[in-house]
Formats: C-alpha cells, structure tokens, sequence
C-alpha cells in the first residue's frame, strides 16, 4: 500500500497503480478493467474505495494548508466559491420578527392630559374671537363691561392673593384680571398679549410678525389696557393662558411652514423619483437601439435622455445648493445642521453615480441607423443563404434519387417538383417568422445536423427542431409556438407525401 | 434563522414606519452598535436617514425639520432622558422603538411627558443583541461572572439579549441545558421565567419539530479559546482583536491613516465574505490572484511573489486603492497577520498548542514546551498560553511537571499576576468543574477515535483541533445528546432530531465554533444552528474572562 499521503494526493489504483483523477473516475477504471480479479479481492477493495472516498471528502474542508499553501491554491479556487460566507438561499425566506406595540396605551395617558390642553385652548381662542371682533367696543368703559361679557371676572374680594405668585393683594400690588380666563393676577405676573398676534391665533392666514408678548413695566393701571406705550395695541392675560396660547401657536407653526432647507431638499427628492421613473423606460430602449433593432426610435430616447440629464442636473445643483446653503450666513448653520447637508449632498451624488453609467453610452443616431441597417442586411442574407442551402440540398437530393432509382424518371419527377414546391411555401413562411425574429433573437443556421438526413423534408424538419431549440434558450415563447406550428405543418405534409409516395410507388 | 437580517429587517422597517423626509437616528451606546453591525451608513443614507445621534449627548440641536426614530434599550436612564427630550422636543415627530420589554410604568412616564404630541409610534423591536454573522450572535459582555457566579446585572442582560433573539427569530424553543454548570441551570430557568410571563408575545406558528435552546458554559471547553486560530476571521479576532467588526490597525508599523481603523464585515466586503472561513495559506494565495488580476489590467510587469512585494505594489498604485480600496485593506490585514506570525514563532506555538490539545505523547509535548519557554522569540502571553493549555491537558497527570513550568515562566519574567492564570484557568475549566469529556480520554469509543487518528496521521497540523462544541451539536442533530449530561428544563421533551437551534455559551463563544457551527449548518440540510455567547472571545478577553470569573476581584472593563 502506498503512503497515506499519498492516497490523499492521487487516486492510485490498487491493481494497476495508475493515477486518475477523480474517485469515481479509479472506480469506474477499477470495475472496467479489474471485475476479472478475484471477486473477493473486488467486494473489499470496493468498501476500501467508498470508505476512502468518504474520507476524502469529508476531509476538504480541513484542506492541508500551510505547507501546501501553493498546491492547494487550485483546489481553493474550486470549492472556495462553495465555502463562501452565508448563502440566503439555504434557508427559508425570513419573516419580520415580533413584535408589539404601545401607541394605544401610550395615547389614551397622552390623550387625557392633552385633551384637557385641548379644550381649555379651544376656550380660550372663542373668547379670543369675541374681543376681537369689530363691533367690540373701543370705549374704556364699555370695552371693560363687554370684556366681563366675554368671561365671569372673579370677584375681587375672593382672592386675597395673585393667583400664580401667591403674593397678598393691598395698596402696592393691585389686582388685575386676565381678559382671557378672568383669574386674578398681580401686575408683575401679566403677560400681555399683542392684539396682531392674536388675530393671527384666531385667523392663521393673518400675516404676523413680531413679539406675540410684550412685558409692560410703566403702568399699573387696567384702563388703558388697549393701548401700550409704543402704540401697539394689546391685552392683559395670565401666565398659563399664555402657555396655552404659545403652544398652539408653535403647533400649528410646525404645521404650516417649512424651512427653505425643507423646501430644496423636497425639490430634489422630486427630482429623484422622477429619474427613477424615466430610468426604466429609458434603459431598454437604450439597449435595444445599441443592438440595431427598431422597436423604438431614436428620437423617443433622445427625448427620454435629455429630461434624465436635465433632472440630473437638477439633482447635482440643488444638492450643491443645500451644501452650501447657509453658509455664509451669520451667525453660521451649527455643526450638525452642515452635517445633515453634506449628508444629502452624499445620498444625492451617490444616487447620481450609481445611475449615471447607463446614459453615457447612447450610440448616435448614424451608429443606430447604421446597425439597423446592418442587422437588416445581415437577416437577409442569413435568410438567403438558408434558402439557398436548402434548395441546393434538395437539387443534390434530386440528382441522386435520380440516379438511384434510375428508370421511372415520369413518375419520379412530379413527386420532387412537388417536394419543391412545399419546401418554396415553407421558405416563406420562415421568412415571416425570420422578420419577427429580427427583434433582438435570430436563430443561427445550423445545418451540421441537417444535412447528413437525405429526405429534405426531414431536413426542413431538422432545421425547424434546431431553431425551436434555440428559440428555447433564447426564451422566445412567442416564436417557439409559431415555429411549432410550422413543425407541425411539415410533419402533416411529410407524412401525407411518403403515403402518395407509397402508393405511387 | 439568520440574526443579522432579523436585526435589519428591524431596523428597514424602524426607517420605513417614519415615512419619506429627512430622518435622524437616535440611539444609545449599545444600540448605536447593534445597527451599525448590519447597516453599512452609505446604506442607511439611501433611506434618508442623514443624522446618528445619541440620547445621552448634551447639547444636540433642536432641528425641527427633521423626523426621529429612537431605538434604545428599555433602561431607566433612557426612559428618563427620553421623557425629557420630549418636554422639549428637538425634532419634528418621534417615532419610538425600544430593543425589549418595557414596562407599562415607563410608557405612562413617557406618554406624559408628550405635551406636545409629537410621538407617533411605540413599539417593540427584538434587536437586542449584536449580530455578528448571520448565525452568530454576541452581547458584548466580558466578565458575565464572580466567583463562578452570575454577576446579576449580567444575567438579567443576557436574558434580555437571549429572549430578544428567540423573538426576533419567531422561536418560542424547549430548554436544554449543562447539567454540570450551575450558572447554565439558572439562565435556562429565568428565560423560561420570561417566556412564561410574556406568554403572549410568545405564541408563534406551531412548526412539525420545536425548536430548541441549548445553554452551555465555557468552563466546559476552556481550551478552544486559548488556541491559536488559522481562519481568516478567527485569526483576524485573535491576533488583532475585531470589536464590532471594526480592526485598530494604528499599532501596525508604517501603517496609512486612513487604515489606522478599517471595518471587516461580511455583509458589505465581498472578499471577507469570500474568505473569512478560508485559512490563511488559501488567502495569501485568493490575494495573490487579485493582484495579478489587476497587474495585468495595468500592463505592470512587476512580480508579486510576497506579502512584501504585494504591499509595495499597492503603495506604487495610488489608483489601486481607489479602485480597491478592499484589496488594498485586505493586503494590510493579512500582511499584518503574517508578519505577527513570523515574528512571534506562532506555527510553532500553535502546532505544540495542537498537540496538546489533541492528542500527543507527554515527555515529548513537556520537551517542545521547554524549549518553547526558552527561545526569546515567544511572547509571554504565549508561553503563559501553553502552560496553560499544559495544565489542563495533564491536570491529573502521573509526570505533571506544572510547578517546573510555572518556575520556567518565572524565570522569563512572566508577572506573578499572569503566572496566577495558570490556577485560575484549573479552577475556571479543570477536570472538577468540567461535565464532559474534553480531551477524549473516558469515552473508549473517543479514545479508539483518537488511536486511529494518530494511526492514519494527520492532515493538518495546525487544525487538528475540534471544539467540543462541534461533537455536542452533532450529537443533538443525531438526537444522541444524553439526557443526563443535556437535561430538558420542564418534562416536555423532543421526540425528533432538532431541526432549529439556538446555541448559547455562557462565558463566550469563539470563531473557531462559529466556524464549526457554519460547517454543520453547510453539511447538514434541513438543521439551522445559531450560536450565541456572552462575548466573542479570543484568548486576551478570555483571559479577562477567566481572571474576573475566579477572582471575582479584578474590575473588568466591558462595553455596557
């Protein structure tokens, strides 16, 4: 017995001693030239073989390496492909993984706190609307009668304290009532709303700009709550309707505006899926014309092209403009913010190199009509030239039937004129089915096969079996069936021919 | 059964909930890596995700224009810093994922602290853990134990982790643990504790065979993290340490700056997925035929026949390293690894380390020691290594010659704190604490294994060795597994050959068993393996392990 490692290197033999390549490869070579040995000798030397072959491998995987390092290398390359990372189609599609949800709770705990927000806020901007309203009076004494119109003013000697600072109400701290929720509050607790500004809470198409609280500090009267001393004209609330007041505004801010930064970035991201429409109306075509066909013209992707460069252009300058916008403003963009648009301007550019390529090589309009016109020619020449070949197998065919069977030559001449002729209508027919290959597929002519069957409506019906296959491959299912069809005719006719032939002959 | 698409389809479908708009991502320290395992950032910006952000940096930037998805792990702090965030909030809307169970007690504090509406979503997504490979999975803990306890900080997070990953995975599995291993009994138990009392969350489509939970504990096999490692993976982990699937390359001499820290993952890096179980002489060769695919793109003549000359030939094409810069960062590692190798005898070291592991006579193995433990080339950790290996092979021994070895490692100035890892890693993983038979030497049918393997010779030196996980996961795919050393927790038990299992180390798994668990799950159709542990170690955390299980002393430093 040799070595071990050598059984690991070759496939000896055990008879013979000569080396083959593969395990099954000795095992064949074994039982063909070896089965006259003593069976006996056969049986063991056959358990040997599987053994060993189990050995083998199974033991791949822990390949000698180091010292084989170069020997190996080949070895690698071939089951390397096979001990690659994780392969996914190993197993089963994987489903989302649990999971669960606490919106519902998480909203009926917000829900009865914000609905409480909701409602007093709601009071508040009804109330809002009636002091505003024009036929309010100006008058300071009516004005003060219909602001306790608008909301019960609580009695003064009910509250002996402000009610958010606590501090006792006397000569020094007067008392002043919130035109909003009629609470006390002491003057230095009052907020004082900005009547432009609440116009703009009651009615959000109203243009506003500027404080929507002041804080008033010359005057501790409630007479002329109407008017402040720049002229701006205002009213008196308490703290909490101001939070109220301030929360919905910033609601509804962030409802309605958007910051020009939001504004470009949604520009280029309509830019983006516009080009990701077009692209896949645009690649095929681009490819179809490159190979000469003619199912689309070119001025279609031309015109396709010229919206995608247009759109990426678009893309490349809006994403420049959102790198730099604000820069040079001041005070600048803070660091995240630069952050966030050098990130866009990475997404923007790595969509345009991935999706670039496929416009650079549009062939010119010559190129195009010249492949076609190339693709055209070459049809007709390969359609030609199988004709050709056809009608010579049959002239050849002709001559040597003639020549073999000799005598009847009345009888014999109608049947390959006959033979001729449906060869001529099948031709034709491949012609048509030729035009409509045209498009991208053409079976090659393969008559290596063909032209050893001496009856050239086999022949014809070798060919059409060739170009099936090949339609196969080539994933044609529109032309496998005509082509079938035509098998089909020309088996019809075949067989009805050999009757006539039989029993004419 | 593939961990780290289950995290990423958390993840896809965390950044498809929040609709179209710019998107910032707000994580915690371990979050942050959890994503990062299985989304490249290139890939997550194409979803508009253009910010990452943590909840625990002061002073971020309100950006209101910007939409926030927050992963984050269910802990007090987070809860608290989240419900402060939402006070006052810095972004548009808040759509909220928390990695595991949170309690009703904590929706309530954040739904109150939501005055201003802004959340739209609360869920739970099971990404609790660190998905390493597609079947291997990590938490990131070293030092799960203190005095061969449970430290219970990190059990209750290992049974986070754990039952994040039967849930992400749709598994509701029959327990089975080490009998031998205390620490395995109580971690079998308190996740089975979890799958009852979140019985809902568990039920999942009944499949023909359950599958089924397999806690093991390292102190069973403390011999495979202490080898050297000759898979391209393995051996990146062991000489240069992988965390997170990021290398510091900054301790290589003469090494670029923009390959001071390179990331090595399977999912994005077509060759380490290509060669990552490779061994090191296929990779050498794998990068070789690369290079000479692009010499001769680039008309070059020069001959690449070392790792040397390959490292000069990138340095000369700056192009190449914008072409490639994955060769380029390939070429780096492996002329690392083989420059580590040469100069620290480590084929040497790793073939007596074989032996010793696997089979070997014990006068010859103490000679190859010996001389080992004289030659000024070896490291100390390494010699400290083989000591080590030495005492738990001949721990009982009639020859044992551990004190003259230990005398040996003092004499080459080896610390008396590292000298004491030698008794340790008895204590840790010797004969007492072990279950199973490590080496083979009980089991006659292991032991007429081992003389045949000695008679017919070996093919490779230098991976002989075969973790003793390999032989228990076999066993329980051929429905062998005793019952005894393997018990069921609860009286249920599986009648079949497992199809699905879920494989967990307490105190760390290794590459080398990812690469053993990867090769069964290739071999045998029809079983899906995943292995978890605490960490993924190689023999310097292992190291840390060991210390800070027997000490219960040493503060450990860990990624939490």
């Amino acid at each position: 017995m040799a070595a071990p490692a050598e059984i690991i290197e070759g496939f000896l033999c055990p008879m013979c001693m000569t080396d083959f390549g593969t395990v099954t490869q000795l095992q064949h070579h074994f039982e063909d030239a070896h089965t006259s040995e003593d069976k006996a000798v056969f049986q063991q030397l056959k358990g040997f073989f599987d053994k060993a072959k189990k050995k083998i491998m199974g033991d791949k995987e822990t390949n000698p390496f180091i010292e084989q390092g170069s020997s190996s290398a080949g070895e690698s390359g071939q089951y390397g492909a096979a001990l690659s990372g994780y392969d996914p189609a190993w197993w089963e599609p994987q489903e989302l993984g649990a999971s669960r949800s606490h919106l519902d709770l998480f909203k009926a705990i917000r829900g009865a706190r914000v609905d409480h927000f909701v409602v007093e806020t709601n009071k508040l901007l009804i109330r809002l609307d009636k002091l505003l309203s024009p036929d309010a009076p100006t008058d300071p004494k009516r004005r003060k009668a219909f602001e306790m119109s608008v909301v019960r003013w609580i009695p003064d000697r009910e509250v002996p304290a402000c009610l958010t600072c606590m501090k006792s109400f006397g000569l020094m701290t007067r008392r002043h009532h919130c035109r909003l929720c009629g609470g006390i509050i002491c003057d230095k607790c009052s907020q004082f709303l900005s009547l432009s500004f609440a116009q703009k809470l009651v009615n959000p198409a109203f243009q506003f700009e500027g404080v929507g609280f002041l804080k008033r500090t010359n005057s501790n009267t409630s007479i002329n709550s109407l008017v402040s001393v720049e002229g701006e004209q205002h009213m008196r609330v308490c703290k909490i309707c101001r939070q109220l007041l301030e929360r919905r505004d910033n609601m509804t801010e962030m409802r309605n505006t958007k910051p020009p930064i939001v504004q470009l970035y949604e520009k280029l991201k309509m830019c983006i899926q516009e080009a990701e429409n077009v692209l896949p109306q645009y690649l095929p075509m681009v490819e179809s014309l490159s190979q000469g066909e003619s199912r689309y013209t070119y001025r279609e992707a031309m015109i396709l092209r010229t919206k995608l460069v247009k759109l990426y252009e678009a893309i490349d300058q809006l994403s420049k403009r959102i790198v730099q916008f604000g820069l040079n403003q001041d005070p600048p963009p803070n660091p995240k913010q630069i952050y966030l648009q050098k990130a866009i301007r990475i997404y923007a550019s790595n969509f345009m190199q991935e999706n670039l390529m496929g416009l650079q090589n549009m062939p010119t309009e010559e190129e195009v009509n010249q492949m076609q016109e190339k693709r055209k020619t070459e049809i007709q020449r390969k359609i030609a030239a199988e004709r050709q070949a056809a009608m010579e197998a049959q002239e050849r065919e002709r001559v040597q039937r003639e020549k073999e069977l000799g005598a009847p030559l009345g009888a014999s001449d109608s049947y390959p004129r006959m033979d001729h002729m449906a060869s001529k209508a099948l031709g034709h027919r491949r012609q048509e089915s030729g035009g409509s290959v045209g498009r991208g597929w053409k079976p090659e002519g393969d008559s290596g096969q063909a032209t050893r069957i001496a009856d050239p409506m086999l022949q014809q019906i070798e060919i059409i079996r060739g170009y099936i296959r090949q339609a196969k491959q080539a994933r044609k299912l529109d032309e496998v069936a005509m082509l079938e069809q035509n098998l089909r005719d020309l088996q019809l006719e075949y067989v009805r021919q050999s009757q006539s032939h039989n029993a004419s002959s | 059964m593939n961990v780290i698409l289950a995290v990423k389809q958390y993840v896809s479908k965390m950044i498809e909930g929040c609709g179209g708009g710019m998107k910032v991502l707000l994580m915690d320290k371990e979050t942050t890596s959890i994503v990062s395992m299985v989304y490249a950032q290139s890939e997550i910006l194409q979803k508009e995700v253009y910010l990452f952000e943590r909840i625990d940096s002061p002073g971020r930037e309100t950006m209101k224009h910007l939409n926030c998805i927050a992963f984050l792990r269910p802990t007090k702090e987070n809860v608290e810093l989240l419900a402060q965030e939402l006070r006052i909030p810095k972004y548009g809307l808040y759509f909220i994922y928390f990695s595991n169970v949170i309690s009703k007690q904590d929706v309530k504090i954040l739904a109150e602290a939501d005055d201003q509406e802004v959340v739209r979503e609360v869920q739970e997504f099971y990404g609790d853990y660190i998905a390493v490979n597609p079947h291997l999975f990590s938490l990131n803990i070293v030092g799960c134990c203190q005095n061969l306890t449970w430290i219970p900080a990190h059990l209750s997070r290992t049974v986070q982790g754990l039952t994040s990953v039967l849930l992400s995975l749709k598994k509701c599995p029959m327990i089975r643990y080490q009998n031998s291993s205390e620490m395995a009994r109580k971690l079998a138990e308190s996740v089975r504790q979890v799958i009852n009392k979140e019985a809902a969350l568990f039920e999942f489509r009944k499949t023909d065979v359950a599958p089924v939970l397999l806690i093991l504990d390292r102190r069973d096999d403390a011999v495979t993290p202490l080898l050297n490692q000759w898979t391209y993976q393995a051996m990146v982990h062991e000489l240069l340490g992988i965390n997170n699937n990021r290398i510091n390359l900054a301790n290589v001499p003469g090494i670029t700056k923009d390959l001071q820290e390179v990331v090595l993952s399977a999912e994005h890096d077509e060759f380490y997925a290509n060669n990552m179980y490779m061994n090191f002489g296929e990779i050498g060769s794998n990068i070789k035929e690369l290079m000479e695919e692009f010499q001769k793109k680039s008309k070059s003549q020069a001959k690449v026949e070392s790792i040397a000359d390959m490292k000069a030939f990138v340095e000369n094409y700056p192009q190449f390293k914008k072409m490639s810069g994955a060769v380029a960062k390939h070429v780096t590692v492996v002329g690392e690894l083989s420059r580590l190798v040469g100069a620290h005898h480590l084929l040497e070291i790793s073939e007596t380390e074989q032996e010793i592991a696997c089979q070997g006579d014990h006068s010859q193995l103490l000679q190859k020691i010996r001389s080992l433990l004289s030659s000024d080339k070896v490291r100390p950790v390494d010699m400290l290594r083989l000591v080590m290996l030495y005492a738990l092979r001949y721990e009982s021994h009639s020859n044992n010659d551990l004190s003259g070895l230990v005398e040996a490692l003092r004499r080459r100035g080896v610390a008396d704190e590292f000298r004491a890892m030698v008794q340790a890693i008895l204590d840790y993983g010797g004969r007492k604490s072990r279950g199973s038979d490590l080496f083979g030497n009980q089991d006659p049918v292991a032991i007429t294994k081992r003389l045949l393997k000695g008679l017919k010779g070996v093919e490779n030196v230098y991976t002989q060795h075969k973790p003793l996980l390999q032989g228990v996961l076999d066993q329980l795919i051929k429905g062998k597994l005793k019952e005894a050393t393997y018990p069921y927790l609860g009286t249920s038990q599986l009648k079949d050959r497992p199809q699905d299992v879920i494989v967990f180390i307490i105190g760390g798994c290794t590459y080398e068993e990812a690469l053993a668990v990867h090769q069964l799950n290739r071999s045998t159709p029809g079983v899906r393996i995943v292995l978890g542990g605490t960490h993924v170690h190689n023999s310097k955390t292992f190291l840390q392990e060991v210390s800070q299980a027997v000490r219960g002393t040493l503060s450990v430093p860990h990624s939490r």
